[in-house]
């Protein structure tokens, strides 16, 4: 039976709090940054409330809240932080210590630009930079979205064992104010168990994570990183099936709108993604065959998924916002090695839409659209602002 | 959609004006979205914010361009640049001692003013307009239902509650009168 809980007015950061706060996090190390900020002052007032009993942990930097996270996730509690550019660029070097001790601790980045020149616009080239750490990483687009992948991710990390990143773009998620379903505290209960892990720090027992280890050890551990990776796509598919069972929300690793017959695939992640459905229903009005395609997992990439999906189609046209100096958009690189060596693979056209937080409307995701239909592909994005 | 953008300096209200409006909406069934681009913002610079307002499920995540009423909380504001992508159907409300003939240097737009500073100091609100400006625009585009709106505005005024309740009233008010007289 689906349990409707309420519904409220929540921007995404605050519907990621309540997300947070429904998981019962015990330990919450957090460093406060424009645009998250809002997260962490919202999970004090759910602790003042008493709807929360959780450590807050206020230390000097993103870099020790993220060290903090870690030491405080090993000792087998659960653990939530957020954060956002420079902050997650702070934290850059603790983010490989996080999952190479496969701790997984859940966080929120919410995507803004990176200095210099200083900014505080929608750019995902800061998440994006931290693809190889070993995180998991979601892209949603609105605050409910929000709210429901923090309690997917926390019960995808536990079960696998990494770290989770749960991304969202500044002000067009984070101070979004939207309709939101809240779940009841019943509904989480029974959808995340308590995380209990097998192996934890206890003084106890005296462990320690984290040796120095010989050549062979270091690469076996790489490898069991990879095989983690590996078991997300089943893992977190579970997880969304559940929440669709309790809640009626869910949202697959990717999300097909209007993709059953189309020949052409515009494909995107986060808030770039809803807006192009306005501009694929009016494609489709005139005639076009046209679908959006929405990544949500990008870590691990589902290579295996979007082949399917995409195989047989004439055209994808990729939109990044986000920039890759040298190499261009992102998910336009990730898709051409994904899609590498597949029979009847697309054309890939690859648009740099919406860097630095510029806006992208329907009519200029229609004009890029245009613009494939009548051009050649190239490698190399294009830039489309 | 009702696609409404709000356009205010940094301190005057025009995020909190984009939340009231947009629960005042929420109340009445509607799907809404409400947000601003303020990160550099200070007392004083523009911030614009923007409200969508739908029967159906909001999936369009960009600034409007193209909206369908302006709330414009200074004059000083108004301008071509502002004006970009308004027509003459879009509805324009700007806080101005000035008449609407003042701004027809603009182009063919459809401006109405209204003295909001004499409205709220007159509730003993100084300079801080926004419930005053904000009745007055409910007025203008008929929506939401004045009661439902002032309710709200009782509900998410901070402080002197029941003389911003009492200014977005007379805001409200004068537009309708105004609007009859025509």
């Amino acid at each position: 039976m689906i349990s409707k809980g309420d519904t409220m007015l929540l921007t995404g950061n605050h519907a990621a709090a309540y997300g947070a706060m429904l998981a019962q996090p015990k330990v919450i190390p957090i460093y406060p940054i424009t645009p998250q900020t809002p997260i962490a002052e919202k999970l004090t007032e759910f602790q003042l409330e008493g709807l929360l009993q959780a450590e807050f942990i206020t230390p000097e930097s993103e870099h020790s809240a993220m060290a903090a996270c870690i030491s405080a996730s090993l000792t087998g509690v659960r653990v939530f932080t957020a954060t956002s550019s420079q902050g997650l660029m702070l934290m850059h070097e603790l983010l490989h210590f996080a999952s190479g001790s496969r701790a997984p601790i859940v966080m929120v980045n919410a995507n803004r630009t990176f200095a210099a020149p200083w900014g505080f616009w929608a750019d995902q080239t800061d998440s994006l930079a931290q693809r190889d750490t070993g995180w998991l990483q979601y892209y949603v687009e609105n605050p409910q979205e929000a709210l429901d992948t923090v309690l997917q991710a926390f019960k995808t990390a536990e079960t696998v064992l990494l770290p989770a990143m749960v991304v969202f773009e500044a002000f067009y998620v984070s101070h979004a104010l939207e309709v939101v379903g809240v779940p009841t505290p019943e509904t989480v209960k029974s959808y995340l168990p308590p995380y209990e892990p097998k192996v934890m720090l206890d003084p106890e027992i005296g462990r320690s994570f984290g040796n120095v280890v010989d050549q062979k050890t270091y690469c076996q551990h790489r490898q069991t990183l990879d095989l983690a990776m590996e078991e997300v796509f089943d893992v977190a598919k579970n997880a969304d099936d559940q929440w669709k069972g309790l809640t009626g929300r869910g949202y697959g690793l990717v999300e097909k709108y209007r993709c059953e017959d189309a020949e052409n695939i515009i494909m995107a992640m986060g808030t770039i993604s809803g807006t192009a459905k306005s501009a694929v229903d009016k494609m489709r009005a005139e005639g076009l065959s046209i679908g959006l395609l929405k990544v949500r997992l990008f870590r691990p990439f589902p290579v295996q998924e979007l082949r399917g999906i995409l195989g047989g189609r004439d055209r994808v046209i990729v939109l990044d916002r986000n920039f890759s100096p040298g190499n261009g958009g992102i998910l336009h690189q990730e898709l051409k090695a994904a899609l590498y060596g597949l029979k009847s693979a697309p054309e890939i056209f690859g648009y740099l839409a919406g860097v630095g937080g510029v806006n992208v409307t329907p009519e200029k995701i229609e004009g890029l659209v245009k613009q494939s239909l009548s051009g050649q592909s190239s490698a190399k994005s294009i830039w489309g602002w | 959609m009702l696609q409404i953008r709000i356009e205010g300096r940094g301190g005057q209200g025009a995020q909190l004006a984009g939340q009231i409006m947009a629960t005042a909406f929420f109340r009445e069934g509607k799907y809404i979205q409400s947000f601003a681009t303020y990160g550099g913002a200070r007392r004083g610079t523009p911030v614009s914010s923007f409200l969508r307002v739908d029967s159906l499920p909001i999936t369009l995540h960009c600034d409007i361009e193209k909206p369908d009423a302006i709330l414009c909380f200074d004059s000083s504001l108004l301008n071509e640049t502002l004006l970009r992508g308004a027509t003459p159907q879009t509805k324009i409300m700007v806080n101005s001692t000035k008449n609407p003939d003042d701004f027809k240097h603009l182009g063919n737009y459809a401006i109405t003013t209204v003295n909001a500073v004499n409205i709220s100091s007159a509730h003993n609100l100084g300079r801080i307009v926004n419930s005053a400006l904000m009745g007055a625009f409910a007025a203008l585009i008929g929506t939401p239902d004045i009661d439902n709106f002032l309710e709200v505005v009782r509900e998410m005024s901070p402080v002197k509650i029941e003389e911003n309740v009492a200014s977005c009233r007379e805001g409200y008010d004068l537009i309708i009168k105004e609007k009859g007289a025509v």
